[in-house]
């Protein structure tokens, strides 16, 4: 869960109550970094006519407060310290671009820039990203204008369904802008990181190519 | 086809979704804006079989943010109807949370609902769940089979006695996961007895009949909406229990519900080719004329559904052979339900019978396209019937010369570069030529846009962009004025998206009612006085960028916008429709290519890198040339991935799927591709549709396999007769 304040939009619809102590659970070691931020969490009325598979009343999870920029914009928002930056884009800011493939680091569908360095969203907890520049899928495109690698993905067909796309999209902006495009190899070889499992690679390479030699 | 001209079908365009997907703006099942949605995470069971003796859900619910648990105990009983238009296979569905029964490792057994994703995934982690457990049967190779399905023609024993050459050979296939980049998810909202789900689903209809039925509700009750599907490769071709999940957790919440499906609870919350093993003996005379050829075939299966896939048509049909004899038998195991994937049955198949053939020609000393030449049959010999189309010489020939056949050293081990032995391999492909039912809602409005509807999925290969080039065509109108819609069950009804069958069944529904809406406005035309072509002859009359003329004086004719708008029209509109394959069976229809591979082997270490592949197609007609070609290189990844790679692996100890992850499943990344190619004969198949297509889908990963396998035989000398081919396979 997590609440916004005013700069961006409100929350989506937990009431909001005073938050108990963070409880129950030990938590990762990152939490503490942020922990003397005020924990606002929302919470959980129960039905009244709650059964013995109903919960009634709980305490809050334990919360943290973080500034990041997204895609330009000013942030802040109280976040549940479980949340990964992942969660964080597509449950709270409705940022969906940015894709949950396998939730583990695997697959690559979840990469975005931070501060610059692509990485996988689903592997860092949002916690950790107070001050932190954040780039998704969203954020590439000038107004209208695709990015040059959007345009040469829809040029080169280097996707099918399209889930693991906004991934392959920031992975190879990160991959150029690191200048690992001297040769198909060795695009290949930093495309690694993203699985295309419709089989795109072919073509991915090409539209990589096809923007890193613009530059 | 129709009369019209043909601009848009057949060019090599980008897709018409393109600009949505690069942009992140393409919104998949678990992607839809809900208001008010909570989150759904599902318990699995612990135990491979057996019985659940306690739930205790109280630390589950004194979890900050957890709404309910709902499991066996406290669940509503559910009617389960029957469901006959469905793509349940035989037996008895899973039912979930109707008893305290547990038939497999990983069957959903509650499920939580919090007000945020983490605390879902945090309360599943806390209900407690006791269990009295058995031991569960999961080794296809110890398990007790069923009764086979049988095929016989000739007599395979007398012929395979007195063959002049006799191969007797046991293939082992893994089971492989569909594992495509989205995970399986469902969106779930009541409005009253009204149930609306955001799905991932290959097919809209299907989805909704399930939902219909489990719940007992009218079918008109139910919508289902997937108008983006991210990968699926047949594990979205029926309803899977977490969709019932998603809608009951909803009902019980009185909140809208989103469920996504874990990586690790697609393995067995979702389907999964079946793993086989196969044995073929097979005969040929000294110039490797095939004799006979006998089949036995095992197959998983769960305990509780038959599922069974086409694996018995390739050996019947694919080469001539006077005696064949085929055993199919499925084997229940305490496993979840497998699935169609990619290529059904036909990759498997196809791997056992390319790789023997390779075998017949290194034995006999003949070059293996030379060998499939010599039996190549003239008519399809399961049935009598004379093939629609079949081009497999050409395919073979055309690859050969493309790939450099020639450089190939029938010696195996023979090319060395450094450390890597090098080899190269074919191996032909076949599919069958679905098509089934289908409709098409066509609306061609004043402004002179059009607008058509299916239900149909769009789970990568372009149906978007395909339909929109066919309806555009049948209309003369521009790409940029047509717009196409799937993924509705409120859109006219659709096949599955699945077989290679969507542009066959939904493209001739789009063409027929496209060529409706066309004859309503050329009628229209002639019909009126004020019109210039008033008079004219209805066949005379082509549609060209929204413009209706004479095919002889271009100059004659008016506009859609003018012809509607003088007979103040403010729209036409026409519901196409095919029938699919109806009628008596006049010709045997299939799909084939030829698929080429070149290896590397690393001598010491056995580690198999694919160089470069092609493959050559004769598919029919293709609609949309940018978007096959992706397909067919699509369908080589695949096959890499299932040669290579791909090995679900269970611990028969306690029915638990080890490697249910991405780092640990295996499938191509884009290290593992280098060079692949497609070629597509130029043609069109007249029998099969009235678009003249054959499926792509499928048969380009149909043959992928085995080629790879004959080249690692071609590079090292070994034969394997398993796949995944692996490193420790091959020391």
């Amino acid at each position: 869960m997590s609440t916004e304040l005013p700069e961006s939009a409100p929350p989506r619809s937990e009431p909001k109550e005073t938050a108990a102590a963070p409880s129950r659970r030990a938590f990762v070691v990152t939490s503490t970094a942020v922990a003397g931020a005020v924990a606002a969490g929302g919470v959980i009325t129960g039905t009244s006519l709650a059964g013995p598979d109903e919960a009634t009343a709980a305490e809050a999870a334990p919360a943290s407060r973080v500034s990041l920029t997204v895609n330009g914009t000013r942030r802040t928002v109280t976040v549940d310290n479980r949340t990964s930056l992942l969660d964080l884009l597509r449950e709270h800011f409705g940022l969906t671009g940015s894709k949950k493939g396998c939730n583990a680091g695997a697959c690559g569908a979840c990469t975005v820039l931070v501060d610059g360095r692509r990485i996988n969203s689903c592997l860092t907890l949002a916690v950790r990203l107070n001050g932190a520049e954040v780039t998704t899928v969203e954020g590439l495109t000038d107004g209208d204008r695709l990015h040059p690698l959007q345009q040469a993905f829809i040029d080169q067909d280097a996707f099918q369904c399209g889930y693991c796309t906004p991934g392959q999209i920031v992975s190879g902006v990160g991959c150029i802008q690191e200048g690992h495009t001297r040769s198909p190899e060795e695009i290949r070889e930093w495309m690694s990181g993203n699985i295309c499992r419709c089989g795109c690679y072919v073509n991915i390479v090409r539209a990589v190519e096809q923007t890193a030699a613009r530059k | 086809m129709s009369p019209q001209p043909q601009a848009a079908v057949g060019a090599p365009l980008s897709r018409v979704d393109g600009r949505l997907k690069v942009t992140g703006q393409a919104r998949y099942a678990a992607e839809h804006d809900v208001d008010g949605t909570v989150h759904a995470v599902i318990v699995d069971a612990a135990i491979g079989r057996g019985r659940i003796t306690s739930i205790d859900t109280r630390e589950a619910l004194a979890h900050p943010g957890v709404l309910r648990v709902i499991h066996h105990e406290n669940a509503p009983k559910l009617p389960y109807r029957e469901n006959t238009a469905s793509n349940n296979p035989p037996g008895r569905r899973l039912r979930v949370f109707q008893d305290d029964e547990v038939l497999f490792h990983g069957q959903p057994v509650a499920v939580v609902i919090a007000t945020t994703l983490e605390a879902a995934q945090h309360g599943a982690g806390l209900v407690k769940v006791g269990y009295d457990a058995e031991q569960p049967s999961t080794d296809l190779h110890r398990a007790e089979p069923d009764k086979p399905t049988t095929y016989a023609r000739g007599d395979a024993e007398a012929a395979l006695r007195t063959a002049d050459v006799r191969l007797d050979l046991e293939y082992r296939l893994a089971r492989n996961h569909h594992n495509a980049m989205e995970p399986h998810a469902t969106v779930a909202r009541w409005d009253g007895n009204k149930l609306t789900v955001w799905d991932k689903t290959q097919w809209v209809v299907g989805t909704q009949t399930e939902l219909s039925a489990v719940f007992g509700l009218p079918l008109d009750s139910v919508r289902v909406i997937s108008p983006f599907v991210g990968g699926a490769f047949g594990s979205g071709l029926r309803c899977w229990p977490h969709t019932v999940v998603a809608a009951l957790a909803a009902r019980e919440a009185k909140r809208p519900v989103k469920l996504v499906l874990s990586r690790r609870q697609q393995y067995f919350g979702t389907g999964y080719r079946p793993s086989y093993e196969y044995r073929l003996r097979l005969g040929s005379d000294r110039r490797g004329r095939l004799r006979a050829m006998a089949h036995e075939m095992d197959a998983e299966t769960s305990s509780y559904e038959t599922f069974t896939e086409t694996v018995m048509p390739a050996g019947q049909m694919l080469y001539s052979t006077p005696n064949v004899s085929q055993a199919y038998r499925t084997v229940p195991l305490d496993v979840n339900t497998p699935l169609w994937m990619r290529g059904p049955g036909f990759a498997t198949a196809s791997f056992v019978i390319e790789s023997a053939l390779d075998e017949l020609a290194a034995k006999l000393g003949i070059d293996p396209i030379e060998l499939r030449r010599r039996n190549e049959p003239s008519e399809d010999e399961s049935s009598g019937l004379p093939f629609s189309t079949r081009r497999l010489r050409e395919c073979c020939t055309v690859g050969a010369r493309e790939f450099g056949w020639h450089r190939r050293s029938a010696r195996p081990r023979s090319r060395r570069e450094g450390n890597w032995l090098i080899g190269m391999g074919m191996a032909v492909g076949v599919y069958e030529t679905q098509r089934n039912q289908a409709q098409a809602r066509v609306r061609l409005d004043a402004d002179g846009t059009a607008l058509v509807q299916a239900a149909a999925s769009d789970m990568g290969p372009g149906t978007y962009t395909s339909q929109t080039q066919v309806a555009a065509d049948a209309l003369g109108l521009t790409m940029r004025t047509v717009t196409f819609r799937l993924g509705d069950s409120l859109f006219p009804p659709t096949p599955p998206h699945g077989g290679s069958q969507t542009m066959a069944s939904v493209g001739s529904a789009v063409l027929d009612g496209c060529n409706r809406v066309r004859r309503q406005a050329i009628t229209l035309a002639v019909e009126d006085r004020e019109s210039p072509l008033y008079g004219v002859d209805a066949a005379d009359i082509v549609v060209r960028g929204g413009r209706l003329h004479t095919k002889d004086s271009p100059a004659r004719g008016e506009t859609y916008r003018r012809l509607l708008a003088r007979n103040n029209r403010t729209h036409l509109e026409a519901l196409g429709s095919y029938a699919g394959a109806a009628g008596p069976r006049r010709h045997s229809f299939y799909a084939y290519n030829a698929t080429f591979a070149e290896v590397a082997v690393d001598a010491d270490l056995g580690l198999v890198r694919v160089r470069r592949m092609l493959g050559v197609y004769d598919a029919g007609r293709i609609i949309s040339p940018k978007l096959a070609e992706s397909q067919a290189i699509g369908g080589i990844v695949g096959g890499i991935g299932t040669a290579l790679l791909e090995h679900t692996v269970t611990d028969h100890r306690d029915g638990r799927i080890v490697n249910a992850n991405l780092a640990d499943y295996l499938v191509p990344v884009n290290a593992d591709v280098p060079e692949v190619k497609a070629i597509y004969l130029d043609g069109e198949d007249r029998e099969a549709d009235p678009l003249g297509v054959k499926g792509l889908g499928e048969v380009v990963h149909v043959g992928v396999a085995p080629a790879i396998a004959n080249a690692v035989f071609n590079a090292t000398g070994r034969r394997i007769r398993q796949l995944p081919i692996t490193a420790e396979a091959l020391l």
